[in-house]
């Protein structure tokens, strides 16, 4: 009986949690794509724990968790990091360049065959607290539930805007929630579904600046230290907002909708701005700018004037592009988009925008040349050695943020397209420079 | 019908449902998503993951309430079944047909609440408590509109009873008598089945929501479960505003299980295609657009009637 | 069964419906029996552990909204016999229940301007 169970179940689309640690993010939402593969959102649905990438050591304890926390049997895979000090003895390594899917689909299959045994917890099993309560159910001694099981008390209460008493959850989401760019983790004071108070607790992945500085160079990286011609970045503008779609389409309820956007980044070239337009108003189509997204919520104005903070700028009226200060782009009569409602929404239209006209600039371009050095506009603003713009945007999270639902939050907070890779690597360049 | 019977009925009716819920929602996905997968592998997709489920483990979180866990998806198999039992398929063929068939299905609906909650309260975890939270303002806000589109169908037939109410659409189905039903049905059956764009409790921006916790077999069970919903739901559209078994030519049950895929179809690919909706804008049209609307539907079918 | 009529027949399919799910539950699980440590018990909101339990004094920001659900729901009550007597009574029934429906819409034009129907 069993037996004919487990080949049934060795045949299953392959559940992987993916932690997309320095330098994979794009690698791993590649994955997407694949068929073989389900990218999914908790550990608890998955089977196979990928740890893709370089994760510093302040997240390693997030990282054994969320292993633990994946249902047996279970496995690991670690892609293009170095083991990362997890105690996982024989996870299989697979290289940064090489094809990870032949590697989990075998592992998958000799895991659930039975040929290779489930992995062990990393973490001591020790509770916070050894609680017994008093009676039967543990529903005696002090306290709402008789104490503080597991070393956890419960929420206290707090005041709220409503001039109610209720309890103030703290909350800590990431550095590994699936919505959420990997190292980023929010400390969050939640009453109801409402957030009350927002902290940034962590906005890196930690890493040695000797891994970053060996990490992959997207051409705005490179753009920092050497010339690199208009085409191949305003495509790579293109791609990466094509990219920032997919995962906002997932978080918008379409997963469908964001594989579509993910292969459309991968196919557009120069000129075929009309293919991203048509996307932009299918996807106008889904009600998500009548329905989904929250129209007025996320408003950043007052602190944006000076922050090049790209399409959040140029979304909220501020005409901040350091390509209108190049003189290639002004050759070739470049205007930026410009909107003026400085919402969730505008943010997401000018996204659509902006990868169209960087494509059809794309095939006007030629192979004329950036002609700024030392400083670009990176798909997500002002990029300079040292100085990335989700860097500047991540002391915007608490008051963007704060009193708004949890939805809306999240719209809210993926509409900023925080990149911490790109951080990292503005942070390597700088100290190339600085050597 | 005898209870043996029925129970074998409703049983087949739920399993085959959830499994063509299973293929139709992989096959939309795959278009929707613009990729190609062939027909074998939609076909035994399902079975495969139901067998990954078999074999992996349930897990548990700290002092999680067990039994409500156990209990959700059981309670809301059950209410779909309920729900089920009261569709006819054909005359004399129904699993139950009580005089007030509409009051238990009414029921039914109104313990959905009750399942989704428990499922994200029990497992003492953030995000499936949110989920679970949300969905009582959800639930809150559909149960009148939805029974309301429901009502104006026993206008015609002056009983709560549905296999009157499916005789009373010989003559014109309710689909016509009564243009707003059916939209107004399938807006507040996404929600009552939670999904789509009224996946509100398992939404994807909150990892899963209620289920965020559940692995191995209770995740399979509550994803069964919900299936199962969605087809009660269907098939109910199909029986109140699609004539149940009227039509040319086929047999009557023939014309059900049509109208059901019909159904099923739209819902699906609905949820492929529309984004998640806000709650607050969700509760907002609820009372202020769709509750009127479907008051206005009851009256006007009314006066037709008059 | 037979004899207890057909709600007894639905009362069968609920129940057996929601036993054979609770079965599948305890014998379906592949882990039974094993012991799960600490750390495979952190509910997951991302790698770090929750401080607090989740289970709170919740601020359902929508109870005003439930109250009005409340009054909705007694309506719905009247409804049931009413729709089956409705066009033997005729005009009668149209306009007593409109008259009642009307002063409940009333009711919820004002709680949507108190802004009961938006909380966050």
């Amino acid at each position: 009986m069993t037996p004919l169970v487990r080949r049934l179940a060795a045949r299953a689309p392959v559940p992987v949690y993916p932690i997309a640690g320095f330098g994979m993010r794009d690698a791993v939402q590649d994955l997407r794509l694949e068929e073989g593969l389900v990218l999914v959102d908790t550990p608890r649905a998955a089977a196979l724990l990928l740890v893709a990438g370089a994760i510093g050591p302040k997240h390693r304890d997030a990282v054994a968790r969320t292993h633990d926390a994946l249902p047996h049997p279970r496995a690991t895979v670690l892609w293009g990091g170095d083991g990362d000090g997890l105690a996982i003895a024989d996870a299989p390594r697979i290289d940064r360049a090489a094809d990870v899917v032949p590697a989990l689909c075998d592992l998958f299959a000799r895991l659930v065959l039975g040929s290779r045994p489930t992995e062990e917890p990393i973490l001591a099993d020790e509770d916070p607290i050894e609680w017994r309560g008093v009676g039967p159910y543990g529903q005696g001694g002090t306290g709402m539930t008789g104490g503080t099981p597991y070393g956890r008390p419960m929420a206290d209460l707090g005041p709220d805007r409503d001039g109610l008493r209720l309890d103030v959850v703290p909350v800590e989401i990431g550095p590994f929630f699936a919505r959420l760019p990997a190292g980023l983790v929010l400390d969050l004071s939640v009453a109801g579904d409402v957030i009350v108070e927002a902290k940034v607790a962590s906005a890196s992945l930690g890493v040695e600046r000797e891994i970053q500085m060996g990490a992959a160079r997207s051409p705005f990286i490179r753009a920092l230290s050497g010339p690199v011609a208009i085409a191949e970045l305003e495509v790579a503008r293109a791609r990466d907002h094509l990219r920032w779609m997919a995962g906002a389409l997932h978080a918008q309820g379409m997963p469908s909708l964001g594989v579509r956007a993910l292969r459309l980044a991968h196919e557009v070239q120069p000129g075929d701005g009309d293919q991203v337009r048509n996307f932009g108003r299918w996807t106008a189509r889904t009600g998500l700018f009548h329905w989904s997204l929250p129209s007025g919520a996320g408003r950043l104005a007052p602190d944006l004037p000076g922050m090049g903070l790209g399409p959040v700028s140029r979304a909220a009226g501020l005409p901040e592009d350091l390509r209108l200060a190049d003189p290639s782009y002004q050759a070739l009569g470049f205007a930026p988009r410009v909107l003026d409602a400085d919402d969730v929404g505008a943010r997401w239209r000018l996204r659509v925008e902006e990868a169209a006209a960087a494509l059809d600039l794309a095939a006007r371009a030629g192979d004329a040349f950036a002609g700024l050095t030392g400083m670009v506009e990176s798909p997500r603003g002002r990029l300079t050695p040292g100085d990335a713009p989700s860097d500047r945007a991540i002391a915007l999270i608490p008051r963007l943020l704060e009193g708004l639902e949890w939805s809306d939050a999240l719209a809210a907070l993926v509409s900023l397209d925080l990149d911490l890779d790109e951080s990292g690597l503005a942070v390597s360049v700088d100290a190339a420079v600085a050597v | 019908m005898s209870a043996p019977a029925a129970i074998g009925l409703v049983a087949l009716l739920l399993v085959a449902g959830t499994y063509v819920v299973a293929v139709g929602d992989r096959w939309i996905a795959a278009l929707a998503g613009g990729r190609r997968v062939r027909a074998r592998t939609l076909l035994v997709a399902p079975v495969y993951s139901a067998a990954l489920a078999m074999t992996t483990s349930r897990t548990t979180t700290e002092r999680p309430d067990g039994p409500g866990w156990a209990l959700a998806p059981a309670l809301l198999t059950s209410l779909a079944a309920l729900a089920l039992a009261m569709v006819p398929l054909a005359p004399g063929i129904v699993a139950a047909d009580p005089e007030t068939g509409f009051v238990v299905f009414s029921a039914a609906i109104a313990f959905v609440m009750i399942a989704v909650f428990l499922h994200g309260w029990s497992p003492n975890s953030m995000l499936p408590l949110h989920g679970a939270y949300r969905y009582g303002a959800q639930a809150l806000s559909f149960q009148i509109p939805f029974l309301l589109a429901m009502l104006a169908t026993s206008l015609p037939a002056e009983s709560l009873s549905l296999v009157r109410i499916v005789e009373a659409q010989a003559p014109l189905w309710n689909v016509v008598r009564q243009p707003l039903g059916l939209p107004l049905y399938l807006v507040v059956g996404l929600a009552v089945s939670f999904w789509g764009p009224l996946n509100l409790p398992d939404g994807d921006d909150l990892a899963g929501g209620t289920s965020a916790e559940d692995a191995g077999m209770a995740r399979l069970l509550w994803g069964m479960a919900r299936s199962s919903m969605l087809v009660a739901v269907a098939a109910m559209g199909a029986a109140a505003f699609l004539g149940g078994w009227h039509g040319p030519i086929l047999p009557g049950p023939v014309w059900v299980i049509v109208k059901t895929l019909a159904l099923l179809g739209l819902i699906l690919a609905a949820g492929h295609l529309f984004a998640r909706i806000r709650i607050e804008r969700f509760v907002l049209v609820s009372w202020a657009l769709l509750i009127p609307l479907a008051l206005l539907n009851v009256f006007v079918s009314g006066a037709f009637l008059l | 069964m037979v004899a207890l009529g057909p709600l007894a027949v639905a009362t069968a399919v609920t129940l057996t419906a929601l036993l054979a799910v609770l079965g599948l539950w305890w014998f379906g699980d592949r882990g039974r029996g094993r012991r799960t440590s600490a750390p495979e018990r952190v509910p997951f909101t991302g790698g770090r552990a929750p401080r607090v339990h989740a289970w709170n004094r919740y601020h359902a920001r929508y109870y005003p909204m439930a109250l009005m659900f409340l009054a909705f729901d007694m309506e719905m009550v009247f409804m049931y016999p009413w729709a089956v007597v409705f066009v033997s009574e005729g005009l009668i029934a149209m306009i007593e229940m409109g008259m009642f429906i009307g002063i409940l819409l009333l009711g919820v034009l004002y709680a949507w301007r108190e802004r009961a129907l938006d909380w966050a």
